[in-house]
């Protein structure tokens, strides 16, 4: 099938990007902001702030009183939230239709007129809440802290990707009100950012408004270099472990390996591959390891889409509680080598599902939102959203073998086990 | 262009009238109940099969059958293995689940509207012919038996699963985890899910919704062909009042050396989902602890810090399940967050809900209807509900009138009836070393400690 989901593409002058992709079916619209910052513009000591700085994005803006923003939302009905990641910090409402425009005085009021809201009781307010997210997230989860591990492994000190997005919470702790500021000035400016809307608009009118709200804040400089150095070599260089005996209830063992950046057209079949391996239960993991052998609870296989130096493959797999970690791993890597036979028709099923499971997001205004501001952000390239599909149909069996041999062997691979034992 | 003004929120337009999808319905020969809903959308189509077979319906020597036996559907059939009837559905980008739960057990289905008829025929093998492979059974019952372990390593589980037994009668099957326990799961065969099969998986009672890209007409052909043999009323029956544990306040706090945070849950015995004041319990939750700026998170989170989100729920089912207040803590402080949740709880069952709190509610409610209807398994899922608990018909296309007609004085009522601060069960899974002693010092009731 192909897919044609319509947008327009515009830039207003002072930079911001706007894509409009109207569907009236229902009358729901979505506004969806990706700025061009996440975790990976932190400095060393500052870890950790581009999750924080988000939280404050909802302590209010110089017309918008603090918690007015959700108060307003939720009075509509609609949903609000926003995420940080290594690469963007994303902001997105979904409303019935009629109110679009509550969410763009919202978003440009915040986008223009932060800084004058901000406090110190504030910021202490929203250290506490980051740092009871971190411990009910990771810290007082059994394998919680397994991304700060695994990451630690595939990414050299000096790589953006090296610290997790939470951060440290000695860095949350130093934080300043004009770290805040400054923070404001570097990266949320409209040229480091792209507004989409979609849903039950008229695109002519939607622009205009868009226009009308945000084409008044200022542009700002172009934002500074990623500090540190995302450049690194394609492969780890060697097999590179973290044993952990821990309160967990199963044993579990986790496996990173670098892989091409999600800017790469190799991108695809590493994406087919963890498909191959992992995705849906007729995968070869689960249909070894799981139904056959029975020597693993549960699989997972995941291509972190990064852009600076490497993107990271995942694979992990949960053992059962008697089980033996070192034969989990041998399993493991037993499958991943056996990759280096794949298949076209393993390659159909793949695609089969990935079809059905992007169509089915796409049902959502909100997630539509989010792909386009995606493209656009990191390709100046909305319509990628309707050739996924054709860049993961071209993927063939022997290029799935070569990235096996690659990119999967020993001399590229993190591997954090996570083994029962410890304090009780 | 002028500019705007930025100092009021820009007026909205009026509310656009959103129509739910109507609905076909028709009941086969065998006695399935069938709706279906024509969303011309995207090219998909999502399906939802009920069968009233659930936990709700066995004995404590039983528990964890439903759910066991759901897993197990996929294991295999007598034509095909579990790897092949997987290759067979994902082949055609199709995603089937098996779930058991308290009121039944669903069968999803979701792919390209044009692969309908073979997910059909795939979806109508498992549930008419399954084999139950003894190495699959032996398979799903240890990934049961581990999960029991993960939830009792896991302070959340563990808080959620430790509250439940203390709201209800230990002869409540709500008391339990819907997983089962150790012994149960264990005891579980072959013999016992054949069993389990044969008396309660019939077609009566329960029902077929499909909704997407297609016609009605057609989709009731196809369901005629796959599952026109299947009969028959499920011989299996819920019968149990949800009685609570106690009426008397207590605190229990289960220790955990080392933790860094405290696991809180405060509640009791919640409402049915059949009881006449649905709405207006409902939006009282909702101003209490549905929405982020309910009275609980705007205290606990914007204004103490204390934790990155807490919210409270009914949950409706046939029988009335646990009424509850959920969040995460730090150790310093556990007891005031105990304390604020209680006075919170005071503060809803004795004074009600303001009139302003109860209109943004509704407006809420209202508002949000259609966000959640967006796609084909959302509409899947609505219409489903009406089928579980057996709701009128014109229950969805009435919803945003009688959301909206809820007072306050009916809210203010219901929260007095259905919310018992005297009576709520506080549990803490947290360091006792650290937070004992404050929490005794709140004097909310007798603190016991368990070792966790």
């Amino acid at each position: 099938m192909t897919l044609s989901i319509p947008f327009e593409r515009h830039r207003l002058d002072n930079g911001l990007r706007v894509i409009l992709s109207p569907d009236r079916s229902v009358p729901v619209v979505a506004t969806n902001l990706w700025y061009g910052v996440g975790s990976r513009n932190e400095p060393a000591g500052k870890t950790g702030f581009a999750h924080l700085f988000e939280h404050m994005m909802f302590q209010g803006s110089a017309h918008v009183p603090k918690n007015r923003h959700f108060e307003l939302i939720e009075r509509v009905g609609g949903s609000l939230n926003a995420t940080t990641w290594f690469d963007r910090t994303n902001y997105f409402e979904t409303v019935p239709s009629h109110e679009l425009e509550l969410t763009l005085w919202l978003e440009s009021d915040r986008m223009g007129w932060m800084l004058p809201a901000i406090d110190q009781e504030k910021l202490d307010n929203q250290r506490d809440v980051v740092k009871n997210e971190k411990r009910q997230r990771y810290d007082n989860q059994p394998y919680g802290d397994w991304s700060e591990r695994l990451q630690a492994l595939v990414y050299p000190p000096e790589h953006p990707y090296h610290h997790t997005v939470i951060g440290s919470m000695e860095d949350i702790d130093a934080a300043s009100l004009e770290d805040v500021a400054s923070f404001f000035e570097t990266f949320y400016v409209p040229n480091n950012a792209v507004l989409t809307i979609a849903g039950a608009i008229d695109p002519a009118r939607a622009l205009e408004q868009a226009k009308r709200w945000f084409g008044e804040i200022e542009p700002g400089a172009a934002v500074p270099p990623i500090p540190g150095d995302p450049e690194l070599p394609s492969l780890i260089g060697e097999t590179r472990r973290d044993h952990v005996v821990s309160d967990v209830p199963l044993p579990r063992v986790i496996m990173g390996f670098r892989a091409p950046p999600y800017s790469s057209d190799d991108f695809a079949v590493a994406e087919v591959a963890r498909s191959l391996l992992g995705s849906g239960r007729a995968s070869r993991l689960y249909r070894r390891l799981v139904r056959e052998r029975r020597i693993a609870k549960g699989v997972v296989t995941y291509v972190y889409p990064l852009l600076s130096g490497a993107a990271m493959f995942l694979v992990w797999a949960t053992g059962y509680p008697d089980g033996d970690p070192e034969a989990l791993e041998a399993a493991l890597s037993e499958e991943i080598a056996a990759l280096a036979r794949a298949e076209q028709a393993e390659i159909d099923r793949a695609i089969a599902l990935l079809e059905t499971d992007l169509v089915r997001s796409l049902e959502r205004v909100a997630e539509r939102a989010d792909l386009l501001s995606m493209f656009e952000l990191y390709f100046e390239d909305p319509d990628r959203v309707n050739r996924e599909l054709d860049r993961l149909r071209a993927v063939q069996p022997e290029q799935v073998r070569a990235f096996t041999a690659e990119r999967l062997g020993d001399d590229n691979r993190a591997v954090v086990v996570f083994e029962p034992g410890g304090t009780s | 262009m002028s500019a705007p003004d930025r100092t009021v929120a820009p007026p909205g337009g009026t509310l656009r009238p959103f129509d739910f999808p109507s609905v076909v319905r028709c009941t086969l020969p065998s006695g399935l109940d069938l709706r279906v809903a024509e969303v011309r959308r995207l090219p998909m189509v999502a399906l939802n099969l009920f069968i009233r077979a659930g936990e709700a319906a066995l004995g404590e020597e039983r528990a964890g059958l439903a759910v066991l036996t759901a897993d197990a559907l996929e294991g295999g059939t007598k034509k095909r293995s579990g790897s092949d009837l997987a290759e067979a559905v994902e082949r055609i980008g199709a995603r089937i689940s098996t779930h058991g739960g308290w009121e039944g057990t669903t069968i999803g289905l979701s792919c390209l509207a044009e692969r309908l008829p073979e997910a059909l025929t795939i979806l109508s093998e498992l549930l008419l012919d399954p084999a139950f492979p003894e190495d699959e059974v032996a398979r799903v019952r240890d990934q049961q038996l581990a999960t029991i372990r993960q939830r009792a390593m896991n302070p959340g589980s563990l808080a959620t699963d430790t509250a439940r037994a203390r709201y209800f009668d230990p002869s409540v099957p709500y008391a339990r985890s819907v997983d089962g326990s150790v012994a149960s799961v264990g005891a579980a065969t072959v013999a016992a899910m054949r069993g389990w099969v044969e008396a309660a998986f019939r077609p009566e009672n329960g029902g077929l919704v499909v909704a997407g890209d297609v016609d009605p007409a057609e989709v009731e052909s196809m369901v005629r062909e796959h599952l026109g043999r299947w009969t028959g009323v499920p011989a299996v029956r819920a019968d149990f009042t949800a009685e609570p544990a106690s009426r008397e306040r207590s605190v229990v706090l289960v220790h955990r050396p080392g933790a860094v945070q405290s696991e809180l849950r405060v509640g009791h015995v919640g409402a049915p989902r059949s009881i006449p004041d649905y709405y207006p319990l409902s939006i009282a939750n909702m101003v209490l602890g549905g929405m982020f700026t309910s009275r609980l998170n705007l205290n606990l989170r914007e204004k103490n810090g204390f934790t990155y989100g807490v919210r409270s729920r009914f949950a409706f089912r046939s029988q009335a399940g646990p009424f509850q207040v959920s969040t995460a803590v730090g150790n310093d402080v556990t007891a005031p967050a105990v304390r604020e949740i209680v006075r919170e709880l005071e503060g809803i069952a004795t004074d009600g809900p303001t009139e302003d709190e109860v209109a943004a509610a509704r407006d809420y409610a209202a508002g949000v209807f259609g966000l959640h209807l967006q796609t084909t398994s959302q509409i899947a899922d609505r219409v489903g509900q009406l089928v579980v608990f057996g709701l009128p018909d014109d229950h969805f296309d009435r919803y945003r009138d009688d959301v909206r007609s809820v007072t306050r004085a009916q809210a203010a009522e219901s929260a007095a009836r259905w919310i018992r601060p005297a009576e709520a069960q506080i549990v803490v899974v947290g360091d006792a070393e650290v937070v004992a002693d404050p929490l005794r010092a709140l004097e909310l009731g007798p603190v016991e400690v368990e070792e966790g």
